[in-house]
């Protein structure tokens, strides 16, 4: 920081009016001029003038300091949390330097602390997922598949009128656990922990596919390095929720669901060739996308692809030393 | 000659309804219960049972790994998958790990005998959803005009394929086109085999080749 100056604003107006002041009472005792005992009307005059040129002296001197105030009251107004790293321009500030160096200093603890906030709760949010997912898949899901095969029992051993009314019931059983199962794989897919990222991701891609008839072209780079359980779930909830996008958004033909490497960078590229006009800063899910790559220790860009179509990128930094 | 068969799921009333409904065949019996993927991995040594029914998700060892494992210290020992997820990936993988077949708990009571009797024929199992998801792909790929051995199908054949296709289950088909369901189960069979479906190697290496699992 810079020390030249410093001086608090307080002192400096201070400084500026008494030195304005005492500028003019060395005009009054060094100048011949006097006032009568009956104020004339030059004397008026005289003083009038004198009263304004220190009144416009003062308003300059001032102005140059509290300018720089005005110009930074609008720049925070301006200042979004949700896209860090804008600071303010501490050279250009002048007087209120200190000011802006003490605000660039807040900004930068604020996004630390939201940053570091958001990682918690995501985290938090996952936790809960898991434990429900898994006591959903479980508890009740294994209990709807031993009624099921009950079910069967007594359909085979009930007299006729009975076996249909069973029967129905077995259907209702059937579709309550299809449900149970879709709920807990939506809350928390484990497929992540049981099959590893790639065939994740394929299976993502499989999904969207069975879904909407979009067909998903894949490229996963051969050789990629085992990565961290938390740098997984990031690609992977990235890619659900692009893919999601665009299901929901994009009116795609085709899309490219791709995963490779430049040096110990990890690049997720989703890219289709729908109707595009995506706004990275708008909407829930891409900041979602954005949080969660943060969480990471990452970037993630949305951009519009010339020609129609989207392209979400999300660049991940891979710590080898950490299988 | 009845078909010895070891049960492992962690979760005891399952496994129980599991038994019952294999135990009521006169060609199924159960040998052996096990609560988890490490117990059952011991126990089809030491029992050396002719199948295995393994749930695919148990604590200590899953089933994938267990069938891992049976396959490489007993490989006399066939292995079947039972599972939740309806899910291309999960079913490749267990046919990876060496299952031979992969049948949908929610479907169990239906599939579950069909699907130990195609084992033991060494045929792959294949449930609703992803006989549909091959056979739709096989479609496509003749649509396309790729060189395939077009198998020759009857015409019974061609209608359960379409059915197929559209994701039916075979007590569905059987319904539709009013015969049982032992039929359908024998015309699936067929129908796999004529178009290269049939066993896990097959399976495995079109699942490979189309990108839907990592070699």
């Amino acid at each position: 920081m810079r020390r030249e100056l410093s001086l608090p604003l307080f002192w400096r107006v201070c400084l500026i009016n008494g030195a304005v002041f005492a500028l003019g009472t060395l005009v009054l005792v060094l100048s011949p001029a006097t006032v009568s005992e009956r104020t004339l009307w030059s004397e008026i005059v005289v003083l009038a003038i004198g009263l304004a040129v220190i009144f416009t002296l003062n308003g300059l001197l001032l102005r140059s300091i509290l300018q720089p105030l005005d110009h930074l009251t609008g720049a925070m107004a301006a200042i979004d949390l949700r896209q860090p790293g804008r600071r303010l321009d501490e050279t250009a500030a002048g007087p209120a330097t200190p000011l802006v160096a003490g605000f660039n200093a807040m900004l930068e603890r604020l996004e630390a602390e939201s940053t570091t906030s958001t990682t918690r709760a995501l985290h938090a949010q996952e936790a809960e997922r898991q434990r429900i997912a898994q006591e959903l898949h479980d508890e009740v899901g294994q209990s709807l598949t031993a009624v099921l095969l009950g079910l069967k029992q007594a359909v085979d051993a009930a007299p006729p009128e009975v076996a249909a009314e069973l029967e129905q019931v077995r259907e209702t059983t059937r579709t309550s656990l299809e449900e149970v199962r879709r709920i807990s794989q939506r809350l928390r897919p484990g497929v992540l922990a049981d099959l590893g990222l790639l065939n994740s991701l394929s299976s993502l891609a499989s999904d969207l596919t069975a879904r909407t008839a979009i067909p998903v072209t894949r490229g996963f780079l051969p050789g990629l390095p085992a990565l961290a359980p938390e740098a997984e779930l990031v690609v992977y909830r990235v890619a659900q929720e692009a893919l999601t996008n665009v299901a929901r958004h994009a009116h795609a033909d085709n899309v490219e669901l791709g995963l490779t490497r430049r040096g110990n960078i990890l690049t997720l590229r989703v890219a289709d060739d729908g109707v595009g006009g995506a706004d990275a800063t708008a909407g829930a899910g891409i900041q979602g996308m954005q949080e969660r790559a943060r969480m990471g220790g990452g970037r993630l860009q949305v951009r519009s692809r010339r020609g129609g179509g989207t392209e979400v990128l999300l660049d991940l930094p891979i710590d080898e030393a950490t299988p | 000659m009845t078909v010895r068969i070891l049960l492992a799921d962690d979760h005891a009333l399952v496994r129980g309804g599991l038994r019952r409904i294999l135990d009521a065949e006169a060609d199924l019996t159960v040998v052996a219960e096990a609560a988890d993927g490490a117990e059952a991995v011991d126990l089809a040594r030491a029992t050396r049972p002719d199948l295995a029914i393994l749930d695919i998700s148990m604590p200590r060892m899953t089933g994938l790994q267990a069938a891992r494992e049976i396959t490489r210290r007993v490989p006399a020992v066939r292995t079947l998958m039972l599972s939740m997820h309806d899910n291309e990936q999960y079913f490749f993988s267990a046919l990876q790990a060496g299952a031979c077949g992969y049948v949908l708990k929610s479907v169990a009571d239906e599939d579950l005998v069909a699907a130990c009797r195609a084992a033991m024929r060494d045929e792959s199992f294949l449930y609703a959803g992803v006989a549909g998801t091959l056979v739709r792909d096989f479609l496509d790929r003749m649509r396309r005009g790729e060189r395939i051995s077009r198998a020759v199908l009857t015409e019974r054949e061609e209608e359960v394929v379409k059915l197929i296709a559209e994701g039916h289950t075979s007590r569905q088909i059987a319904t539709q086109l009013v015969i049982s369901h032992k039929t359908v189960d024998h015309h699936r069979a067929n129908i796999l085999t004529k178009l290269g479906m049939r066993d896990r190697t097959e399976l495995t290496r079109y699942a490979i080749r189309a990108g839907l699992i990592e070699p």
